[in-house]
């Protein structure tokens, strides 16, 4: 542990340093620009898959920056759910690389500094730090919201950017608060120190204000006013990977504030109604919108919400159902993304869709088959795992919970039966509705692919995240492996 | 009464950036608002830190340390100065073009705009 440059910052420092370089590089040869980014990132995911390998065989890591040890240092803390969310990022941001007209030095640039501030986000374990990575990844995903150079693109961009500044606002006040109270920003620290020094309002109004920071990104209510409009005006990849991985990320940051400073019952109701709030507000919007594209940015906020309503059940199994939910969102919604920016326009002008492209329209029937929580598919499995976790700690809050869940879940399944009514309608010959390129295809059937390959190996994959789960549950456990190294 | 002061003039600034955001419907005056209220929060972190008496904690050879502030809080208000900066700074280059795009700065109407295009795109 003690070589000058511990393996765990590369996965950061990487692609910070390539969205420096690329600017000055593609200067001078825009086209190579792509190109770069695209080394960077296998680059950055091969160290990050060493470190995952590493992790996986030998336990979770910590490094303290600059040979300064925690609490006085700067600790980066990677166990093998960060390592998860941070391959899943990796993999996200190479699969939605701009291409075509969009892929010129700006985009390329952003989406490394994406990828950077994302990385840095879900390793840090320092709350100021998290404040630093969680604005760096605003700041690019402003930029990423406007790439698409429309004008709808640059203002969705802009009322996200005063949004997102609040919400920053109010967790940088949150944090002062904790500062305040405790006199460390270290989470491991905080976990020892918080459960006596930050209860009552003044840790449940902290936690309020890290929410509203971190809410804007995961999408709770009421911070999502912009999801509808960027993901509207963004290039589809762009919304694929908002939606899909960097809005997760957010969400496993406050499930680190929850576990390791906020243990209480409070912190839990929190999360508790906002997810209740999500999946209502979401689902039924997504039932009310005109478009695909619309209804998916709406169904998102009530995944996420799903995610939150998991997460607020206390103990490993509710933090395994999180996991599992948001995974499988993580790999299902970025493809519903990119077959709905082809289907733009009403739900009611795709009739006869599967006559034109069939591939597609099957690949929508089994990844709504799988969000809406059908058997064999993974996220039946997911739903599952969740009304176990709240079977095995039963309370008021939990059985409202999972009333929200289901009733959400019939009306998903509602709507996303009316679509595929639709592509199946009789009576259409077909050719009225966009043929899709094998190109435009490709991201959707990877993703279909990794849900079927999934389903085949749910049963080690189960383990391996209830095994994940025990490991980040663990506060005291996560204490003693930053806070007493070397003794 | 030094205390409440600045605790009470860092919320102060706060809610009056709050109110410039939610209350008003003209983006630049939204974007000072931000500004108003980032300037409140960086001064609530400065005043964490702050200790009656205190002296910059630099510590000299020689001379007895007296009371000195705590260096954290300082340290975060400079980064978050500077965030602040480069946020305001996007912020400023996005109105421009906004500007350009819908002849209006107004934000109702930049979002009735916003929602009409959206929906165009589709049909």
């Amino acid at each position: 542990m003690s070589q000058s440059l511990p393996a765990i910052i590369y996965p950061v420092a990487i692609p910070l340093m390539g969205a420096f370089l690329l600017p000055i590089g593609a200067r001078r040869m825009a086209e190579l620009a792509g190109l770069f980014g695209r080394i960077v990132v296998l680059l950055s995911f091969s160290t990050s898959l060493a470190l995952a390998v590493s992790i996986w065989t030998a336990g979770p890591a910590v490094s303290a920056m600059g040979g300064f040890a925690a609490p006085l240092g700067i600790v980066f803390y990677a166990d093998r759910l960060a390592m998860l969310f941070l391959l899943a990022l990796n993999v996200a941001v190479f699969l939605f690389w701009p291409r075509g007209q969009g892929a010129k030095g700006g985009p390329c640039t952003l989406m490394l500094a994406l990828l950077a501030g994302g990385s840095g986000l879900i390793l840090s374990g320092d709350l100021f730090n998290i404040f630093v990575f969680y604005e760096i990844t605003a700041v690019a995903s402003y930029g990423l919201a406007a790439s698409g150079r429309t004008h709808a693109g640059f203002a969705a961009a802009l009322r996200f950017l005063i949004l997102g500044s609040v919400g920053s606002s109010l967790m940088l006040i949150g944090i002062a608060l904790i500062y305040a109270r405790t006199g460390t920003l270290n989470l491991a620290d905080l976990s020892r120190i918080a459960p006596h020094a930050l209860t009552g309002p003044v840790g449940l109004a902290a936690f309020i204000l890290l929410l509203a920071g971190l809410g804007v990104k995961a999408e709770l209510v009421p911070l999502n006013t912009w999801v509808p409009e960027v993901y509207g005006a963004a290039p589809a990849r762009v919304s694929a990977l908002l939606a899909g991985v960097v809005s997760k990320l957010a969400m496993v940051v406050a499930l680190r504030f929850v576990v390791q400073v906020f243990p209480g019952d409070g912190a839990h109701t929190v999360l508790l109604v906002a997810g209740i709030l999500g999946v209502l507000a979401g689902e039924l919007a997504a039932w009310r919108a005109g478009s695909l594209m619309e209804t998916f940015s709406y169904s998102s906020i009530a995944q996420l919400g799903m995610v939150a309503l998991a997460f607020s059940i206390s103990g490993a199994a509710g933090i395994a159902a999180g996991i599992a939910l948001a995974l499988h969102h993580a790999v299902v919604k970025p493809a519903f993304f990119m077959l709905a920016a082809r289907w733009r326009g009403p739900v009611g002008g795709l009739a006869g869709a599967v006559k034109d492209s069939p591939l597609a329209v099957w690949l929508f029937v089994i990844l709504s088959l799988s969000i809406i929580g059908i058997p064999p598919f993974p996220g039946f499995w997911a739903k599952f795992l969740f009304l176990k976790a709240a079977f095995a700690a039963p309370s008021a809050g939990v059985w409202i919970a999972v009333f929200v869940m289901l009733a959400g879940t019939v009306v998903e399944a509602a709507y996303l039966f009316r679509a595929v009514l639709v592509f199946f309608a009789d009576g259409e010959r077909g050719g009225s509705t966009p043929r899709f390129a094998f190109a435009q295809l490709a991201p959707a059937l990877g993703l279909g692919a990794v849900l079927l390959a999934a389903m085949v190996f749910i049963a080690p994959l189960g383990a391996s995240i209830s095994g994940m789960a025990d490991e980040a549950s663990n506060a005291a456990a996560m204490a003693a492996r930053v806070l007493d190294r070397g003794e | 009464m030094t205390g409440t002061l600045l605790y009470g003039g860092a919320i102060g600034l706060v809610i009056i950036g709050l109110y410039a955001i939610v209350a008003r419907r003209h983006l630049m005056r939204n974007i000072f608002g931000l500004a108003v209220m980032e300037s409140g929060v960086n001064l609530l972190l400065a005043s964490v830190g702050y200790r009656p008496g205190g002296h910059a904690p630099i510590l000299v050879a020689g001379a007895a340390p007296g009371p000195l502030v705590d260096p954290i809080p300082q340290a975060l208000v400079l980064t978050a100065i500077v965030i602040g900066f480069g946020v305001l700074a996007l912020a400023l280059a996005l109105v421009v073009r906004v500007r350009q795009a819908y002849g209006t700065l107004d934000n109702r109407a930049v979002a009735r705009r916003l929602r009409a295009e959206n929906g165009e795109a589709r049909s």
